[in-house]
């Protein structure tokens, strides 16, 4: 049997052997662990029947096998998480119905504290430089180039094609967007659970009482700017009452959305050639799916571009003009509390944040969403969330079922109780899901994918915490008027051009 | 005063030998084997655990490592481009800067409210006080980042609104190059004054009764008495919270990396900080040891200049 | 001796009021200064409390809100049923007090020898200890762990403690207070008969004890509010201490309340703080039992 549980290289070499090995064990029935076998079963039931219904299976030019058995007895699952999205009882309850599949497994997750994703990756690279690396780790579009790209963490391609019939229900269900945006020259690294656009929250009660009532999705930069300033409120000393925006500088929801709807980006674009099995495979009817590649590719910097230097431009005069604080590093525990206490009326966030107000004790009615306000486009920025398998797992077999159960509905419905992030699968957003938390117009979040199929994600290359550090170095600057907004953008491209030329 | 009563002559008749003789000398040997007896568990546990992984951060240093891909020996490449990295240069001046002003005045604010602690107060208030400085030492960084970051926002901050009231205007506490190294150099005051503070008033406390009242009687003034009594009855004490406080200042790291991440700008990065970031950030482990080892040798060259001022003030009883 | 010259100071004719004036006016000055200073201090926790006690949305206003009225201990509840307090609580206080108790040992020992014993290499030994406080952790981090896997400690309680006690911080604390104290006694007990060992057990070390009462209780501080450790080297959720488990309630994304980790971190704080009570009365009587004389 043990030869089953230590694929140490995924490689279809290795997986083929393996299966075999599994098979020949499994019919001499030495180790009969009728449970065990049970699930492995299923799956190879369920892809014989997909070939006899006649899925499409064009692209996938190599097919590898299921293993007859999947080691689950006496293994352990180590999964790094971001935070702790479940408490103790949710997260209990999507193991539980993981170890009913598979007995005997066990699953941890290993909580890791940190302000940003970046934050995060370093100290799940800090386990991995101590050889403490998990099995599977929880990976957000910040990190997954660097996860693919240093070879970290390795392709799912070859589980996806075998277990295809299995996953038809779940690409049907997720933009592709969402699913492009894991990719990674050609190959796929993850499967998104989560996303999160940046939109603009609104604080109701504070624009009621300015009398906007009535904001539209489909505003503009300027009508924004009006409704920043009028509701921006300052007392007869100058100590302000209100802000009219408010915003943390960082990568994600910094000012970056405002570069996108401009026209910029920090980094030049380009799509990776390939990926063209899965767009066949799964999305052949999804006009959303045209055009798409193999992953984004962000190669040369570009930060002083005109329409940055623009967008920069402007974020730095609502602060000049008082309708908008100096922008603060960090996690955004203030900001949350600004907002609740109404002291902010517009900020940026994404679907987490209807959970993060409710715990901060806002009403679900004092807030509401809108999409980000026009300016050249309505084009918006996301962040995905997916976990990826570690090359260094010891049971990949195993960690790959967890990694298909982890984005079944029934286990999305339990981790993203409390809409502290958006789901992936455009099913799971619903009235009823929203009902408690808000807000009223939690279409938003979807909508921002269907309606705008230009909408990517931020800029995220293998050497995104250096990119990161620099970026939010010069904006700091900037806003904090040490340096003007053009001689910052230029500081910041060849500090950016230095990091890139490296490679 | 207890004293140990004689034990019987047992050791005394033993075979005489180097270590038993009943000399002076057989004395002198007996105690430096029990010095170095006494010395194998801390020795022991420090080389294991921290010299060895010295010398093994030392040997990365000369290696180009991203912990994936095997380390590759580069030489002295890591410190000939430290010694031109701007980002690194400026680091070790704010640690710099940093570390003067928060030793001198958590010791100056230590050392005063020490003095204030001791005089003749009730019991129980002196215990609330010395509590109350202690607090902030036993709360966690990532709470004092949040809590922090209110009490110096700029605009709806505690402190801001307070200064407000007297007419002061609103400070960039943390969004200003000029100011920021000031909020954090107040921020680990406000968290390790209490440390300091226990620390001196231990000292104070050991110290003699008998001189205190004697310069009591002779009616030495306050100030006169501080500097020529209590000063140096009190230097050993003055020279373990410098040493201690300089050590621990230059390893500052959670105060600027929670709240200000070392910005605007580098104007809050610290080397620890550059350290952390370059290793474990930018995959630079090999990198990140080569500023670990100059800021160890930074760190050495300061104490031995601390003990060699202590030579010539510190006064043992 | 110069504590004689100390005490020969020559004495200056002061009348008693002018006298009593001064005294009067440095006692109050002190008072105030230290008033002021512990609000200082205190403030920033007291927010920390009476936001446990609320949501953030009534917290971050102006004026500040000090004081908890209409306190909702809600929060608190959210605390015990987010993580198994009790088990974070029962991991860290285990950890705590087997470092705390060996630091107490070997750094006493250690600290004895470079106070009170001569022999060939002290000050040279002692230079090198002192040297290792200065690695900061962030550089040896990697190595250590290595060292821990390879001795099969990865993810035990064991890993935190047994690297922890050597402590060339405490060796310098206690080499400090054993420097402090008068030759008298071990003169003394030697012309009693008193062996070397009794000498430092039954002399030194009582004479010590405020030394160890401030060891204890840094050590006990230090190591109950260790994070970056514990991270690299415990995967096991039940083997987690409390600062690891706190972060817990931060929630994905800072999408957690405010005031749900205050409650956390108050709670946190209440076991240290019983400590540093307990150790401050060993303190005071520790002094007094020791009685030091100049």
């Amino acid at each position: 049997m043990d030869t089953n549980n230590n694929s140490k290289g995924y490689s279809r070499r290795n997986f083929l052997r393996i299966a075999g090995a599994g098979a020949t064990l499994a019919t001499l029935g030495a180790c009969g662990d009728a449970a065990t076998a049970t699930p492995t079963a299923k799956v190879a039931a369920t892809t014989a029947s997909s070939g006899a219904t006649g899925q499409t299976t064009t692209a996938a030019s190599t097919v590898i096998s299921a293993p007859a058995v999947i080691k689950s007895e006496g293994e352990t699952l180590k999964i790094a998480l971001y935070g702790s999205r479940e408490s103790a009882a949710t997260r209990a309850a999507i193991v539980d119905p993981f170890v009913k599949k598979f007995p005997g497994a066990k699953v941890e997750y290993i909580p890791i504290q940190a302000i940003d994703w970046s934050d995060f990756f370093t100290k799940v690279l800090a386990m991995k430089a101590a050889g403490n690396t998990p099995d599977l780790t929880i990976v957000a579009t910040e990190g997954t180039q660097i996860f693919a790209g240093k070879g970290l963490a390795v392709p799912l391609d070859d589980y996806v094609k075998r277990d295809k019939a299995e996953l038809a229900s779940y690409f049907k269900d997720v933009h592709p967007s969402l699913v492009e945006a894991m990719m990674y020259e050609g190959s796929l690294y993850e499967l998104p659970s989560e996303f999160n656009a940046a939109n603009m929250f609104i604080n109701t009660k504070v624009l009621g009482e300015a009398g906007f009532s009535d904001i539209s999705s489909d505003w503009t930069r300027d009508q924004f700017y009006e409704i920043a300033k009028k509701v921006t409120k300052k007392d007869a000393s100058g100590q302000p009452q209100v802000f009219g925006y408010q915003w943390i500088n960082r990568l994600w929801g910094g000012w970056l959305p405002w570069m996108f709807v401009n026209g910029g980006n920090l980094m030049t674009e380009e799509r990776a050639p390939g990926g063209q099995w899965l767009w066949e495979t799964f999305y052949k009817d999804d006009p959303a799916a045209k055009n798409r590649g193999g992953g984004w590719r962000w190669l040369q910097p570009k930060a002083n571009d005109p329409a940055n230097l623009e967008a920069l431009n402007f974020v730095h005069q609502l602060t000049k003009e008082g309708i908008a604080p100096v922008p603060e590093l960090g996690g955004g525990d203030t900001l949350q509390g600004f907002f609740a206490s109404n002291k902010v009326a517009m900020t940026i966030a994404g679907g987490f944040w209807a959970g993060g107000l409710k715990n901060a004790g806002m009403a679900n009615t004092a807030f509401d969403v809108r999409m980000f306000p026009k300016w050249k486009s309505q084009r918006h920025q996301f962040g995905a969330v997916g976990y990826v398998l570690m090359k260094d797992a010891k049971n990949k077999d195993l960690a790959w079922e967890f990694l298909k159960h982890a984005v079944t509905i029934e286990s999305a419905q339990i981790y993203l109780k409390g809409n502290i992030s958006t789901p992936a699968r455009r099913s799971l957003l619903n009235a009823e899901r929203y009902s408690v938390t808000g807000p009223k117009n939690w279409q938003v979040f979807y909508d921002t994918m269907e309606k705008n199929p230009d909408t990517a994600p931020i800029p995220a290359p293998a050497e995104a915490n250096q990119m990161t550090t620099i970026f939010t170095k010069y904006t700091g600057l900037a806003m904090a008027s040490e340096m003007p907004t053009k001689a910052a953008l230029d500081a910041m491209q060849k500090d950016l051009e230095a990091v890139f030329a490296k490679k | 005063m207890q004293v140990a009563k004689p034990t019987g002559p047992g050791l005394l008749k033993r075979p005489y030998n180097w270590i038993q003789e009943d000399s002076l000398a057989g004395m002198a040997r007996r105690k430096a084997l029990m010095g170095y007896i006494f010395l194998v568990p801390t020795m022991f546990g420090l080389m294991v655990f921290t010299v060895g992984p010295v010398f093994v951060s030392f040997a990365l240093s000369l290696f180009s490592w991203n912990v994936i891909d095997p380390p590759e020996f580069i030489g002295v490449e890591n410190y000939s481009r430290l010694l031109k990295d701007e980002v690194v240069i400026t680091s070790f001046s704010n640690t710099a800067i940093f570390v003067f002003l928060t030793v001198s005045l958590q010791m100056t604010l230590a050392l005063l409210l020490a003095l204030a602690i001791q005089q003749k107060i009730a019991r129980w208030l002196r215990y609330t006080y010395r509590t109350a400085f202690f607090i902030p030492l036993l709360t966690s960084s990532a709470a004092i980042a949040i809590v922090m970051a209110y009490m110096f926002n700029k605009d709806f901050g505690p402190i801001n609104y307070y200064l407000g009231m007297v007419g002061i205007p609103r400070v960039s506490w943390l969004s200003s190059s000029q100011v920021v190294l000031i909020t954090i150099v107040l921020t680990y005051v406000w968290q390790h004054l209490g440390f300091t503070l226990i620390v001196f008033t231990g000292g104070l406390g050991n110290m003699s009764k008998d001189v205190q009242e004697a310069a009591d009687v002779d009616g030495a003034s306050g100030l006169r008495r501080l500097w020529h009594i209590t000063l140096p009855m009190l230097s050993p004490t003055i020279l373990f919270a410098a040493v201690v406080g300089v050590i621990s200042a230059l390893q500052i790291f959670d105060q600027p990396y929670v709240l200000t991440r070392g910005g605007p700008g580098d104007s809050s990065r610290t080397v620890v900080m550059v350290i952390f970031e370059a290793a474990f950030k930018n995959l630079q482990i090999g990198y990140g040891s080569a500023i670990a080892v100059i800021l160890f040798l930074v760190i050495l060259l300061v104490t031995a200049f601390q003990f060699w001022l202590s030579k010539r003030w510190v006064f043992y009883q | 001796m110069k504590s004689q010259n100390v005490l020969e100071l020559p004495a200056r004719p002061f009348s008693r009021v002018v006298q009593r004036v001064q005294y009067r006016f440095w006692f109050w000055l002190g008072m105030l200064l230290v008033t002021i200073m512990a609000i200082i201090t205190v403030a920033p926790v007291i927010w920390a409390l009476s936001t446990s006690l609320r949501t953030p949305g009534q917290s971050f206003t102006l004026p500040p809100k000090w004081l908890p009225l209409d306190p909702d201990f809600k929060n608190y509840a959210d605390v015990f049923v987010k993580i198994p307090l009790a088990t974070y609580l029962m991991n860290s206080a285990v950890i705590t007090v087997s470092i705390v108790l060996g630091q107490l040992v070997t750094a006493s020992l250690a600290g004895y020898a470079f106070g009170r014993l001569k022999f060939p290499g002290r000050n040279m030994i002692f230079s090198l200890i002192m040297a290792t406080m200065m690695i900061p952790l962030q550089a040896t981090i990697i190595p250590v762990f290595v060292l821990i896997s390879r001795l099969n400690l990865a993810d035990t309680h064991a890993s935190l403690i047994i690297p922890a006690w050597a402590t060339a911080f405490g060796t310098f604390l206690m080499r400090q207070y054993f420097m402090q104290i008068p030759n008298e006694f071990e003169e003394a007990a030697v012309i009693d008969g008193a062996t070397n060992v009794q000498v430092f057990s039954k002399i030194y070390l009582p004479l010590a004890a405020p030394g160890l009462a401030i060891l204890a209780v840094l050590s006990f501080n230090t190591h109950w509010n260790e994070f970056f450790r514990p991270l690299i080297f415990l995967t096991t959720n039940d083997n987690f201490t409390l600062p690891l488990g706190l972060v817990t309630l931060f929630g994905y994304l800072g999408t957690g309340s405010v005031s749900v980790v205050m409650a956390g971190v108050i709670l946190s704080l209440i076991p240290v703080l019983l400590v540093y009570i307990v150790g401050q009365r060993y303190l005071i009587e520790g002094i007094a039992m020791g009685g030091v004389k100049g």
